[in-house]
């Protein structure tokens, strides 16, 4: 689908991108309510939503390999970001079954790879940083949505803006991969 | 520098944000509500009580209507078919689901998960009803639902369906009474196995930190030797 979208105009691009992965996020959630498709709606969801990026240039979605060192530390100092106000108070702390695991992981990469990769590169092509860090935290919270309360969506919103400025500040997407994982782990 | 404050600006914004919700919110794994407690845990951060509801069940030529009741925060619903009250010489059936806000004590080799809600009708029930009961992810899944006629108990388990849909645990009673949805203190702790969250939580974010500072510093210092060596590096990491 990528190779098919890298040949249209950046706005046509950017607006398929962002309708793409909110489908597949609503659907995602939609599906995993039912009983017994929790694990299968998180993992498929998360395929298809790294399916996004597939095709566009490693550089463009920030997974290069230079400074890979650095890369990781940044993703573990995002992850202890992520969880620093769970962490900080007493017992304040869900629990993940181990089950969710493989799911969480899946998850996780397959959004970096949609929200802060291909549709940042597709929203920084047609109107640069700005509209890629604000248009990919709106459609980001925008998707979360169906799965989150109202008042969880301020928290969400914060959280895509975080990962979307480190991705912009350091050109780096491993980053976000990484501390999004830890986060989703962990919680 | 411009960028180390934005992404300082963005730490901080996050950090007050999460901070107003309970911990969990990442890619909805957890409810899609929170869980409304009558003597909410510590973890639960902002808490809603919940609230009793009832219904009023037609009775048509002696029969009771199907229908269900709830309470008013949808937390326990009880659905019945066409005849599962003893309906004779009445005209309605009414039905209240209340949360006890006394939250009695879990009993003795029984740890329960959520509110204890008593169901009370006017007219005794005679078919098995189906009784669906919410649990937050603050606390464990529970494996079984338990009743009793008095909050004091005795409580005795009355099982649990294997297929329900997440955060919901799904069975049938015979009976009305007190009902709350727990597990056997006596077992393993369901969901025992996990891979973080409890205790874990503030040792993973120590952990993390520890290393960021271990390994951060050395490639700071690499990064700063090979600018000086007037390496040109890709990439602004």
């Amino acid at each position: 689908m990528s190779l098919v979208l890298r040949r249209t105009h950046p706005a046509v691009r950017a607006t398929l991108v962002g309708a793409y992965v909110l489908c597949i996020e609503w659907a995602r959630v939609s599906i995993q309510a039912q009983p017994g498709l929790a694990i299968a709606a998180l993992v498929i969801g998360g395929v298809a939503l790294g399916a996004v990026a597939f095709g566009t240039p490693a550089d463009r979605l920030g997974l290069g390999t230079s400074r890979v060192g650095l890369r990781i530390v940044g993703g573990m100092a995002l992850g202890a970001v992520l969880l620093l106000p769970a962490a900080v108070r007493s017992s304040a702390v869900p629990i993940l079954p181990a089950g969710l695991a493989v799911a969480a992981i899946a998850v996780s990469v397959g959004e970096e790879l949609a929200f802060r990769g291909a549709l940042y590169a597709a929203l920084d092509e047609l109107g640069g940083a700005p509209l890629a860090i604000a248009g990919s935290t709106a459609v980001w919270t925008a998707a979360h949505a169906l799965s989150h309360p109202p008042a969880f969506l301020v928290a969400v919103a914060a959280a895509g803006l975080l990962l979307a400025l480190w991705r912009w500040a350091c050109r780096d997407l491993v980053a976000p991969i990484i501390g999004h994982v830890i986060a989703d782990l962990a919680l | 520098m411009r960028r180390i404050a934005l992404l300082a600006a963005a730490v901080t914004i996050y950090a007050v944000a999460a901070w107003m919700v309970a911990p969990g919110f990442y890619d909805g794994f957890g409810p899609l509500q929170p869980y409304n407690w009558t003597c909410p845990p510590p973890q639960a951060g902002a808490n809603t009580k919940p609230g009793a509801w009832h219904v009023d069940l037609k009775v048509i030529g002696g029969v009771s209507d199907a229908g269900s009741a709830f309470d008013r925060d949808g937390q326990i619903v009880i659905g019945f078919l066409p005849g599962a009250f003893a309906a004779t010489g009445k005209t309605t059936i009414t039905v209240d689901v209340t949360p006890l806000s006394t939250c009695p004590q879990s009993p003795t080799g029984i740890q329960f998960v959520t509110n204890v809600y008593q169901i009370t009708a006017s007219a005794p029930l005679v078919k098995a009803s189906n009784l669906v009961v919410l649990y937050s992810n603050l606390e464990p899944a529970p494996t079984d639902v338990y009743s009793a006629t008095d909050p004091a108990g005795p409580w005795k388990s009355i099982g649990a369906q294997q297929q329900a849909q997440q955060y919901t645990i799904v069975t049938t009673t015979q009976s009305l009474g007190y009902f709350a949805a727990g597990y056997s203190s006596a077992s393993p702790r369901p969901g025992a196995v996990t891979v973080g969250g409890g205790q874990a939580l503030p040792i993973i974010v120590a952990v993390l930190i520890v290393l960021v500072v271990l390994a951060g510093i050395p490639l700071a210092v690499l990064r700063r030797r090979r600018a000086h060596g007037g390496v040109q590096e890709e990439g602004d990491v």
